[in-house]
């Protein structure tokens, strides 16, 4: 049994244009101790999936269970218990800290929701502090008084607080620096060695997620397209749309970029709230056939571990007649 | 938390009218505090001879009204009933705006839907005639007016209150605080409200100017507190000789005149040195 396992989940938003499905029949398990890329462009539903799983947003179809509990149908008392289990880091170090309150009550507020006294939050917040390396006297300032990368650290303090065993990371360092990035993310890794913490690192960046995760999932529309390990999906993407993704992604090596096959997305991301029928990749999928715009493709098992969501065989039979994109 | 204290008083003090209006509104203070000191004896009490205009008498440097009392001593004791009035009415009319205001936005759906319409209903009404109402119904004492004149001004206050914590409900450390397992009543008045607060200070800052002048306008037409004196009895009172001796309306008038001009400025000094959008020009 997993540490968190997530079954066909659906989130919907009603807007004034209609219904629409932002996470639609997504179904991923997480490990104890693992991490957990979860990659797509903006807008397919990636962040919208982690607050569903933290239950910040109303879920309509699905379950969520945590070290083998339903939580996705739990009152908010039972809630409140099972949240000591699974935290979450935000996008934004600026908005995500309450600028009126300083440092000890920010980090401490987690032991204070679950009634931890004082002097133990005041001593627990101390250690939390030295674990993402800020200094103790940091306890008395204001978020305002730091930069950017050292407020993404008091949010993983906080994540942190009650020793959760997954913590959901909604692309914590997309909005900080290149140089402070790697800082963070090799302070994730280092809390992952020392706690055992599984981590479900929601991020557009490829290369920040094929450094940290064992696993991968691709969304695409709301839709998972693509599962499977890391170093699996990153040599050889069986989903034309982790074709193109991975092959959007910037190389170090200039000679390596120059061989690279070039297959750039054509089109716009479809109207989440106007999906097109069949495989909603079809659009722009550059091998699209007729039963792709009929028949929505299950995603099912390729071999050990691996899921996609294609009518083809793209690992065995790369060669595909290309369809003209015009067409 | 100190160094942002000195720092919003510095803000504040760079604005020169807003020192003026706050140099009045602590003499206004001042006067009201004082009165039993200065006027010992009961300021409706008749001292002189009616209607010695102002700056004649050495003992009634405010001159006396039709009646023979001294003016000075009534415009110290109405400084109390006016400020008395205007603040507690803009307290209760903060306390009443905020629970709407916050409960509302928070909660968002039908009861957003409900308590705005509810807030309509009361905006739909002229305010005097609510105020006047009101004391009628419940009776002509200084705390009811002070009731009425909170329960004809929360409406601003809650809108302003439901607008800022429409744009703070869903910034992520509120969404922290959920993910945290936070009750909803904490997190609206622990987490969202410091941050919803100082555009609200100014407003009921304002409101407290808008109270006094409520205040003037039930008892100018005399159905405040009988047993009371204040600014806008005064005016009532002497609106009958304003041919011949138009100071008793006069002096009460630009008491009044001042204050709430002091309290608009100091709001409005407050909104300069609050609202970060325009720190630092």
């Amino acid at each position: 049994m997993s540490l968190l396992s997530v079954l066909s989940l659906c989130v919907q938003y009603q807007t004034t244009q209609g219904t629409v499905r932002a996470v639609d029949d997504v179904s991923f398990e997480l490990n104890a101790g693992e991490t957990v890329g979860l990659v797509g462009e903006s807008g397919c539903g990636k962040s919208t999936l982690g607050k569903a799983v933290m239950r910040l947003v109303p879920t309509c179809d699905g379950l969520v269970i945590l070290d083998g509990q339903d939580i996705s149908h739990m009152q908010s008392r039972a809630l409140k218990d099972a949240r000591k289990t699974m935290q979450m880091i935000f996008q934004d170090p600026y908005g995500s800290l309450n600028p009126r309150h300083n440092v000890g009550t920010i980090v401490g507020q987690p032991l204070s929701v679950a009634g931890w006294s004082r002097r133990d939050i005041r001593d627990r917040v101390t250690e939390l502090l030295e674990k993402v390396g800020l200094p103790k006297e940091a306890v008395k300032r204001y978020p305002h008084e730091f930069s950017g990368g050292q407020r993404q650290r008091l949010g993983i303090a906080r994540a942190l607080a009650l020793s959760p065993k997954v913590i959901i990371c909604d692309e914590p360092v997309s909005a900080l620096d290149v140089s402070v990035r790697a800082q963070v993310i090799n302070l994730l890794e280092d809390l992952q060695q020392s706690t055992g913490v599984a981590y479900l690192f929601i991020s557009h960046d490829l290369s920040v997620v094929e450094h940290i995760s064992d696993r991968l999932i691709v969304m695409y529309l709301g839709r998972v397209v693509e599962s499977g390990r890391s170093e699996d999906v990153w040599r050889q993407p069986a989903h034309p749309y982790t074709q193109a993704l991975l092959a959007a992604a910037p190389v170090a090596d200039p000679r390596l970029a120059r061989r690279r096959v070039k297959s750039i997305l054509q089109g716009e991301l479809p109207s989440p709230l106007n999906p097109p029928p069949g495989c909603s990749f079809n659009t722009r999928c550059p091998y699209a056939q007729e039963r792709c715009r009929q028949e929505r493709p299950m995603l099912r098992p390729v071999n050990d571990g691996r899921k996609v969501a294609c009518h083809y065989d793209l690992l065995e039979h790369p060669a595909l007649p290309l369809v003209d994109a015009a067409q | 938390m100190l160094s942002l204290t000195i720092d919003f008083a510095r803000r504040f003090a760079r604005n020169r009218a807003a020192l003026v209006g706050f140099a009045l509104v602590i003499l206004v203070i001042g006067v009201a505090l004082a009165a039993p000191w200065l006027f010992p004896r009961n300021p409706l009490r008749i001292v002189g001879k009616p209607e010695i205009w102002p700056f004649v008498s050495s003992r009634y440097p405010l001159g006396t009204d039709s009646l023979g009392r001294d003016i000075a001593a009534m415009i110290a004791y109405g400084a109390r009933t006016t400020l008395l009035i205007g603040v507690c009415a803009s307290l209760t009319a903060t306390i009443i705006g905020i629970s709407v205001g916050a409960t509302a936005a928070y909660f968002g759906g039908w009861v957003d839907e409900l308590l705005m319409r509810f807030t309509e209903l009361f905006q739909t009404i002229p305010n005097l005639i609510f105020v006047l109402t009101i004391v009628a119904i419940l009776g002509q004492k200084i705390e009811y007016v002070t009731i009425a004149v909170g329960i004809v001004t929360w409406t601003p206050i809650a809108r302003l209150t439901r607008a800022e914590f429409m744009s703070l409900r869903d910034r992520e450390f509120v969404q922290a605080c959920r993910a945290m397992g936070m009750g909803n009543l904490r997190i609206m008045f622990g987490e969202i409200l410091p941050n919803a607060l100082p555009p609200v200070i100014v407003l009921s800052s304002l409101v407290i100017a808008g109270a006094v002048l409520f205040e003037s306008a039930v008892s100018f037409l005399g159905l405040g507190d009988p047993n009371v004196s204040s600014w806008g009895r005064l005016i009532g009172d002497g609106r009958t000789l304003i041919r011949s001796s138009w100071y008793i309306c006069a002096v009460p008038g630009l008491a009044i005149m001042l204050t709430v001009l002091a309290l608009n400025l100091v709001g409005d000094g407050l909104n300069d040195a609050l609202n970060p959008k325009l720190r630092d020009r």
